[in-house]
């Protein structure tokens, strides 16, 4: 199970705009082609510390980081990091499926546009692959050219986790990805995020602790902005250290 | 008992007032439009297109001058006014959302909307046409963008905003610079709505007349030279209303309903574009 570390926060201290202090000290880390659950009860700072890795937070004045974020031997919160880059190496997908308005092919093209990919021939090839990846090839297949609102949205967020997987990212980061689907559609993102391991890391955010069991090889549980406990998944829901990550698994509190 | 009597006499009176006084409303309008087109039809013939204002008192002649001169107009007061309101717009819902300046200038061009159109024509008089000693289809144009650059900055300013924020993010995490996330996407999620909107403003500003008096003024010959007076359709309803002869009065009517109708063409147009839009 274990292996190469991917990506790893060091003594990450986090700052929302008027100094609210949202991330204490998180020391965190995720091995490279394994999936890492994070969760907590709402508004602990899973979410937050999900956003650091792809620097989201950048996005909005005076938000502040301390620590260090390590990905690929590399502190990606240092300054001369070229953020653009790095989030086309480190993608997100978030928790209501993001489909552009435009057809089912533009949107997966999206990414490699962005990359300076324009041949007509390996644009196709390249929105096929990741389409096969995320297992809603055969559905949209007849219909590309088609708006991508027309899908339902189970299908919308595989679309989407096409669109984040054709710029063939390394790390993979899911902001509750099935928390606005139906149980159908929810298995079948969960199927696919175990199968998508073999080739990337995936850290995901879920308030479903069952989720997190079902799907996920570590797990780390967040409270009050601190990483409470994080362990091997199957140790953490059978036999966990901390009495604050036994009570809060056991539902009673949350 | 008596309450429940009072309340179905109330109820009663309710609809009796709301349907007079919505019946009243429409009854004016259906005058007004029904007054155009039985007069604006019987005066319509094809000299009115193509040929220009014959002397006073002559009978005969047409509107070519104004049609042309109020397509000119319209045409460049939409080169202007468009992309201003559309950039403004997109300043307020990107670059200064949530930012006191972009609430203050909301409100201002709120405001703006509703200043009386003279009021614009007479200050595009002091700005333009005093400086430049002449009226000219320029100030005309800039007059009439004028009143739509509000109209088409809340537009765009709304129908941004209606893009949620997500899938900004989403773009963001593909790795876009915020430009390309505005050009490629949220414009693409806006483009209908903001597209209405400058339907609507055009169909706001063709049919004003009290701008143009003060800025392009009127020309009783054919021209094309936008640094000169130029004809309007607007200003010569006024002008032909006013005077003595009852060809011009035919011309007038006639000229009117061609605004109403272009007007109506447009709106038409612009609900079109939401409904095929809602139907997505």
């Amino acid at each position: 199970m274990t292996g190469q570390i991917e990506l790893e926060a060091k003594n990450l201290n986090f700052y929302y705009s008027g100094n609210i202090h949202a991330l204490k000290q998180v020391s965190f880390f995720a091995y490279k082609h394994n999936v890492t659950a994070l969760i907590g009860p709402s508004g602990c700072g899973k979410t937050t510390l999900l956003r650091c890795f792809n620097r989201m937070h950048d996005l909005y004045p005076k938000n502040r980081y301390e620590g260090e974020i390590v990905f690929q031997g590399k502190n990606i919160l240092s300054k001369d990091v070229d953020v653009i880059n790095l989030r086309s190496r480190i993608g997100m997908v978030f928790q209501k499926p993001t489909p552009f308005p435009m057809t089912i092919f533009d949107n997966v093209a999206y990414g490699l546009k962005l990359k300076g990919i324009n041949k007509r021939t390996e644009l196709s090839e390249r929105v096929e692959k990741a389409l096969k990846n995320s297992a809603i090839w055969d559905e949209v297949k007849d219909k590309l050219n088609v708006s991508a609102y027309e899908l339902s949205g189970g299908q919308q967020q595989r679309l989407v986790i096409a669109r984040a997987l054709a710029v063939e990212p390394e790390v993979l980061l899911f902001d509750e990805p099935t928390s606005a689907l139906d149980p159908i559609s929810t298995s079948k993102i969960e199927e696919l995020l175990v199968q998508l391991k073999s080739k990337i890391t995936i850290i995901i955010v879920t308030h479903n602790m069952q989720q997190a069991a079902r799907i996920s090889d570590f797990t780390g549980f967040v409270m009050l902005g601190e990483l409470i406990e994080f362990d091997k998944t199957d140790k953490m829901f059978t036999a966990p250290s901390e009495k604050l990550t036994e009570e809060y698994i056991t539902g009673r509190f949350g | 008992m008596r309450r429940e009597r009072l309340r179905v006499i109330q109820s009663h009176a309710a609809f009796v007032v709301s349907t007079l006084t919505a019946l009243f409303g429409i009854f004016w309008l259906v005058f007004i439009i029904g007054d155009i087109l039985i007069h604006g039809i019987g005066a319509l013939n094809i000299d009115l297109f193509i040929k220009d204002p014959a002397p006073a008192g002559v009978e005969g002649g047409g509107l070519r001058n104004a049609f042309v001169g109020h397509l000119m107009i319209t045409l460049f007061a939409t080169l202007i006014g468009v992309p201003v309101g559309v950039l403004g717009g997109t300043f307020l819902a990107e670059y200064a959302r949530g930012k006191k300046i972009a609430r203050f200038i909301s409100i201002l061009s709120d405001i703006m909307v509703s200043v009386p159109a003279i009021v614009v024509g007479t200050f595009v008089y002091a700005i333009i046409v005093k400086p430049l000693g002449h009226f000219s289809g320029w100030a005309g144009a800039v007059a009439l963008a004028i009143i739509m650059i509000p109209v088409v900055l809340r537009t765009t300013e709304d129908m941004l905003s209606l893009v949620s924020w997500t899938v900004r993010e989403a773009a963001f995490a593909l790795g876009a610079p915020y430009y390309k996330v505005i050009l490629q996407v949220v414009y693409r999620g806006a483009a209908t709505g903001i597209l209405t909107g400058i339907l609507l403003s055009i169909a706001r500003v063709t049919g004003e007349a009290a701008p143009l008096l003060f800025t392009s003024f009127n020309n009783s010959f054919f021209s094309t030279n936008m640094n000169e007076p130029i004809a309007s359709l607007t200003v010569s309803i006024f002008q032909y209303a006013m005077g003595p002869y009852d060809s011009w009065h035919a011309q007038a009517w006639a000229a009117a309903l061609m605004i109403t109708v272009f007007i109506l063409i447009i709106t038409v147009l612009g609900r079109l574009i939401i409904k095929w839009r809602y139907k997505k």
